[in-house]
């Protein structure tokens, strides 16, 4: 084992993982670190390669290549320390028809040898509580709902209090409260120490939960950083302004028409919504024209790109890294 | 931030596997169980009761009463521990497989072993308690039967170990079949194969098949577990037959078949050891699959040839012995027969060729195993894949296996035709190349069609080029005497008729109608000529897909 929780190492380290499906490329030659404490988020349409990442990182998947470590712990030479250490919650989590929610959980704390057995009931029934499930303690796994299943999951991954999360959507079938819950033991975890990698295709989702974060598409990350980051890099390149002004909107898309920098013009009651490519200071001088200019302006707005926007334009291979 | 763990489960302790613990739990509630003891302890008294007051009333001795219902039980715990635990360990593997709980486990920081040692035990635990709640009936039988404790322990001891190669089959089919219903059925099959079409495989000279079920242990012993009148009858009757005989060693029955059988059990062990430590893993490395090759090739070869020159590998003579009037055949003036010594070689060479098609399965890659080998190998920048890895072509791999084949093959039938029995009897010039020749063509194009085409082209290669002339020309050999000798031409086709076609090439046999007679040796070369020019062919075909993949494989990694 080469475990050491030095605060120069990441957590999560990946460099040039690869996976392949005979031709289909999943995940292509990319390389990521993700600091301890972390909540990291990786988001990106279906079939964007996140499954497969995080397969791979959870030990369930040998890649075509590449150099995978976990807290220090290179994954593919040393499997069973790192799974000592990882907490994995598949999208789709499947749980056992035969067994009970304590069972469930004691039989998961009995392979992680979490000390006697009274230990591992108290710990089982700490886990339900974190996931509030605690009245169902005694109900079969088989009953439960999707959400209720997802939490019980959820309190199985968080059984051997693991060093590094790795939750492939873990939200999905989740109602909002659940959400928020989660959202709040995510980040509770984060501030124990544990690095949590999430993943999710709703990027806003992420953006409320997570640190840092990247987005993936077709095997390759696009980008990565803050939330702000993203939309920074990843958000339209043509800023889109909006002008509204007292009465005449057209007289204010003429003025607009061919001026330098200026898109498309679109005139929506006494609003107009232009296109500018110009940059941060070319913008100033713009707005002093126009306020200037007698057509009577009320306001003048900067629209950001939303977080889907951006997810949809990678999704359609609109964004090239 | 982790608490504090006890040390790993080492896999030999079973009772405290948290996968046994947790099937204990699930499988164990006590209604279900009750319900399951009771019937068997219903069963086990009806017959236990039943049997024993019934012989008491014909005046029987009270030890041959306790005898009595011992065979009866025997037969009950048999199909508990073999049929329904086997049934039960495979579908409910696939039923775990199924849900994806089963890749859910692989995270469980447990040794791969101890997870194997977990589902062998853990799936099939209600019947082992089950059968445990059955042995009181045997146990005071054997007491008051006067059976000695040695022959009980034997036979226990080899039923469990019997019992757990079995579950190791259920096993492996649940995780590497995809159906529920056809891992069951394919281990409920594997069962019923053992005791009715294998044993008659071993009367055919492939002595070795026998020590895979209980049968030789149960022979040994039955004299015992029977009332002493048919006890000393089977007494007489086993001074005749030998102990198990391995080329020059003379070892007890019980012996042997634990010995064969831990065999079986450390191969099965090592598959599904290979399965968990890594899911896309093939179930032998390429050396395993060779050892188990030649394993099997020299079983089949230890165990037979002591038996030639006495005569008991024959079948005729076990026939005269036990119905020497009805199948008239005078045990004293007994001689086998040239056909019965052709028979056993070529069925030697189909038993052969198919465990080398087995074993061929198992070590070629796929194309995606080729794929992802070759890519890694670029990525370190190496030039060529490990001999030894999945990935790399199992095609010298298979040569020594077709070498292996062609001895023990070329051995048998030398020693067998050579033997007492045959005086005057001298193999052709032409049996040696004609034995390397059936295994060359039917090995290597097996193994090229498989590793160049994939195993769909393969499965459809076995359908019309095997399954289909075969089937065709027995309809037409068994319709009319005149079409004999095309369904001679017809079923030369099929890779699994070649051994014996080659057998009857080798070894002259006077006794064929004269047609097929002919037939025979010109429908073998021709399609021997045939298969050599396909496997060219495929040989070719082979070497370019795996050229291609290899550049392919640059240009991929240079473009990424």
């Amino acid at each position: 084992m080469t475990a050491s929780n030095s605060a120069q190492e990441s957590a999560i380290k990946i460099r040039d993982l690869r996976v392949d499906y005979g031709e289909f490329v999943a995940v292509n030659d990319i390389s990521l670190e993700v600091p301890y404490g972390e909540v990291f988020g990786m988001v990106g349409p279906n079939g964007a390669g996140k499954t497969s990442t995080f397969k791979v990182l959870a030990t369930l998947m040998e890649p075509t290549y590449g150099e995978v470590s976990l807290a220090g712990i290179d994954i593919m030479e040393h499997t069973e320390d790192a799974r000592e250490i990882l907490g994995y919650m598949p999208d789709l989590a499947p749980v056992p028809s035969d067994l009970k929610l304590w069972e469930f959980l004691a039989f998961h704390a009995d392979t992680h040898r979490l000390g006697n057995r009274r230990q591992r009931l108290e710990r089982v029934d700490e886990c339900l509580e974190i996931v509030n499930l605690t009245e169902k303690r005694s109900a079969w796994c088989k009953h439960l709902s999707r959400g209720q299943t997802q939490r019980l999951v959820l309190a199985k991954t968080l059984l051997h209090q693991p060093k590094v999360l790795i939750l492939d959507e873990p939200a999905s079938g989740l109602d909002p409260l659940s959400r928020r819950e989660m959202r709040h033991a995510l980040q509770n975890l984060a501030r124990s120490g544990a690095t949590v990698l999430v993943s999710s295709h709703i990027l806003s989702e992420l953006a409320e939960m997570c640190s840092t974060m990247c987005i993936m598409n077709q095997g390759r990350i696009l980008g990565s950083g803050t939330a702000e980051d993203l939309r920074r890099t990843l958000g339209r390149t043509e800023r889109a302004l909006t002008a509204v002004v007292l009465e005449n909107a057209e007289a204010l898309r003429e003025w607009l028409n061919g001026r330098d920098g200026v898109g498309e013009i679109r005139a929506d009651g006494k609003r107009v919504i232009f296109g500018y490519s110009g940059d941060d200071a070319s913008q100033a001088r713009l707005l002093t024209e126009l306020a200037t200019a007698g057509l009577g302006l009320k306001s003048f707005k900067e629209e950001e790109s939303s977080f889907e926007e951006i997810l949809v334009q990678v999704a359609e291979g609109n964004r090239e890294p | 931030m982790s608490q504090s763990r006890h040390k790993s489960v080492p896999f030999w302790m079973i009772w405290a596997n948290p996968i046994v613990r947790r099937y204990a739990r699930s499988r164990l509630r006590p209604v279900t169980l009750g319900v399951w003891l009771l019937m068997a302890v219903l069963i086990a008294g009806f017959m236990f009761f039943g049997i024993r007051a019934g012989a008491a009333r014909t005046g029987m001795e009270d030890i041959d009463v306790a005898r009595l219902p011992l065979t009866a039980l025997l037969i009950f715990q048999g199909i508990i521990l073999f049929v329904l635990a086997t049934g039960q360990v495979a579908g409910s593997m696939t039923a775990e497989a199924d849900e994806g709980v089963l890749d859910y486990q692989r995270l469980a920081p447990m040794t791969p072993l101890a997870k194997v040692v977990g589902y062998l035990f853990g799936l099939p635990i209600r019947e082992w308690v089950i059968f445990a709640a059955t042995l009181p009936f045997t146990i005071v039988s054997m007491w008051q039967g006067d059976v000695p404790l040695r022959i009980g322990l034997q036979l226990y001891a080899v039923f469990i170990v019997a019992g757990i190669l079995y579950h190791l089959t259920g096993l492996l089919a649940g995780t590497v079949m995809k159906n529920r219903r056809w891992a069951f059925l394919s281990s409920m099959g594997l069962v019923f194969l053992l005791y009715t079409i294998i044993p008659q495989a071993a009367k055919f000279g492939l002595v070795y098949f026998k020590y895979v079920t209980i049968m030789p242990v149960v022979e040994e012993c039955i004299s015992h577990l029977i009332p002493r009148r048919a006890g000393a009858l089977v007494d007489t009757y086993q001074s005749l037959v030998p102990s198990a005989r391995f080329f020059g060693l003379n070892l007890p029955q019980f012996v042997f078949t634990l010995l064969s059988q831990g065999v079986l059990i450390f191969v099965m062990l090592t598959m599904l050891w290979r399965r968990w430590r890594r899911s896309e893993s093939h179930l032998l490395d390429k050396v395993g699959a060779v050892g188990l090759f030649g394993w099997v090739q020299m079983v089949l070869l230890g165990n037979s040839l002591p038996l030639i020159e006495t005569g008991e590998l024959f079948p005729s003579r076990e026939l005269g012995r036990r119905f020497g009037a009805i199948a008239r055949i005078n045990p004293a003036t007994w001689k086998p027969d040239p056909g019965e010594a052709l028979a056993m070689v070529g069925l030697f060479g189909v038993v052969s060729i198919l465990i080398l098609w087995w074993m061929t399965l198992i070590i070629t890659p796929n194309y995606e195993c080729q794929m992802r080998g070759w890519r890694r190998a670029r990525k370190i920048g190496s030039a060529r894949l490990p001999l030894t890895s999945d990935a790399a072509t199992a095609l010298p791999w298979v040569m020594l296996m077709i070498g292996m084949a062609s001895y023990s093959w070329w051995t048998f039938a030398r020693l067998l035709m050579s033997s007492r029995w045959f005086v005057g009897y001298e193999p052709s010039a032409w049996t040696l190349p004609a034995m390397i020749l059936v295994f060359v063509t039917g090995g290597l194009g097996f193994h090229a069609l498989l590793e160049s085409r994939g195993k769909r082209a393969t499965g459809m290669a076995t359908i019309f080029g095997g399954i289909v002339p075969l089937f065709v020309g027995t309809v037409l050999a068994l319709s009319s005497e005149r079409l004999a000798a095309a369904a001679v031409w017809l079923m030369g086709i099929c890779p699994l008729s070649w051994p014996v076609y080659g057998a009857t090439v080798s070894i002259p046999n006077d006794d064929l109608p004269r047609q097929v007679a002919k037939a025979l040796p010109n429908a073998f070369w021709f399609w021997q000529g045939v298969a050599l020019l396909v496997v060219i062919k495929l040989m070719i075909e082979l070497w370019k897909s795996r050229r291609k993949i290899a550049e392919h494989t640059i240009e991929r990694i240079n473009t990424a």
